[in-house]
């Protein structure tokens, strides 16, 4: 039995297409993405990560997902000397770069859980994929093309696995070098592959906001393949990107 | 004749050292590897160069195995009969000094290491292993989309709104 179905959460248009499971399995997918929606948002009075922020809660007060997002956050603040940051001087904590992608990474692990071996979720271009849609296929996972919202740059072939995509087009404005509070430049678009989500899309946010500095950053972390595009349009790829020849 | 064996003698003499000169990354014998998958030699430099990241990476990593010794031992007498490495002069920026070391296997390109690079130890340059082409523009039969979009407007416009529409 497969369901195909599209939700608003997070902000984000999150499409579970489900090959091989029933509505009840996606809904609890769904389910943990509202909690987590509601447990970690900072537009949320009563949220986890709001009461912490005004000092309601203390470290050690903390549920063990919200410290393993943070420790998440604060790694890659470390990694990228600032340039990433969940905490912007002058701003609320917002760890919301990293708990998109941890938290859908955690719903198709549910998903797993649950039994289902094919699948393909997609939070606002962040994709997990599992199995195959067609013997012996891949997931075909198109890139869209930075300044053609209709095309595409790359397609990649995945089964099991992540790809994130961060980019000028889509949020590029609102994404602060953390170093020096400026809006950042240099790159179009970053994606990266990885097995999972939650370091696809924190190593793509954290890319972007390091600019230039970003290709080397990306390219030479563990366990991810990136295709980048820089503002002269030249794309940097990693040799071990799974691309699927059309 | 007479004096272009003096010139060739000191020429020599000056390779002598670049070749005697031997970074820490010149040991991993593993010089066709993707950064992806360091060897533990190198992430022990990693380590050195940038402290506080490898060591506390989020998650662990079974790609990233090690060798053993002997291992790293043949491959690298086996492509030392292969490639050869050239050194390049060493540069001085308003950085700091930089002197690149490329591996050359036939007349292909096949790494790059920085011998020498500002506040660091001798290290891989992650972008030569990048590769490097023009942005190009296609369509093709996708399931999926990444990079769509985070706006509801904008996903109503998107090709993966299409593709939700489209079973």
């Amino acid at each position: 039995m497969s369901v195909r179905r599209v939700e608003h959460i997070m902000g984000l248009p999150i499409s579970v297409d489900l090959r091989d499971g029933d509505a009840e399995l996606a809904e609890r997918a769904f389910a943990w993405l509202r909690e987590a929606d509601a447990q970690f948002s900072p537009f949320k009075p009563d949220s986890e990560v709001s009461r912490l922020d005004r000092g309601e809660l203390t470290r050690e007060e903390l549920t063990p997902d919200l410290v393993e997002v943070l420790s998440l956050c604060d790694w890659y603040e470390e990694s990228t000397g600032g340039a990433f940051t969940a905490r912007v001087p002058g701003r609320g904590l917002d760890p919301c770069a990293v708990v998109k992608g941890w938290a859908v990474q955690r719903a198709a692990d549910m998903l797993r859980e649950g039994g289902a071996t094919t699948f393909c979720v997609n939070a606002g271009g962040d994709v997990v994929t599992a199995g195959e849609p067609e013997p012996g296929k891949p997931w075909r996972v198109g890139v869209r093309h930075p300044d053609l919202a209709d095309q595409l740059s790359v397609v990649l072939g995945v089964r099991d696995g992540a790809v994130a995509t961060s980019a000028l087009y889509e949020r590029g404005q609102h994404i602060l070098d953390g170093r020096t509070g400026q809006p950042v430049s240099g790159i179009l678009s970053v994606t990266v592959f990885s097995d999972d989500l939650a370091i696809a899309d924190t190593t793509a946010t954290a890319a972007f906001a390091l600019g230039r500095d970003g290709i080397e950053w990306a390219a030479a972390q563990e366990e991810c393949e990136v295709f980048i595009v820089d503002e002269d349009r030249r794309v940097f790829s990693s040799p071990g990107l799974p691309v699927h020849i059309c | 004749m007479k004096r272009a064996i003096p010139v060739l003698a000191l020429s020599v003499a000056g390779l002598v050292p670049v070749w005697i000169y031997s970074p820490g990354a010149a040991h991993e014998g593993e010089i066709n590897e993707v950064a992806a998958a360091p060897t533990q030699e190198q992430q022990q430099t990693q380590q050195q160069t940038v402290p506080q990241t490898t060591g506390s990476a989020p998650k662990t990593t079974g790609s990233a195995a090690p060798k053993t010794t002997q291992q790293q031992q043949q491959q690298t007498t086996q492509q030392q009969a292969q490639n050869r490495t050239v050194s390049g002069p060493a540069v001085n920026t308003s950085e700091g000094t930089v002197q690149v070391q490329v591996t050359l296997q036939g007349t292909k390109i096949v790494d790059v290491k920085a011998l020498r690079a500002p506040n660091s130890e001798p290290t891989r340059m992650a972008l030569p292993l990048l590769k490097q082409s023009a942005l190009k523009a296609q369509s093709a039969d996708i399931d999926t989309v990444s990079g769509a979009t985070a706006t509801s407007d904008g996903y109503k416009k998107s090709l993966q709104a299409a593709l939700d529409g489209a079973q």
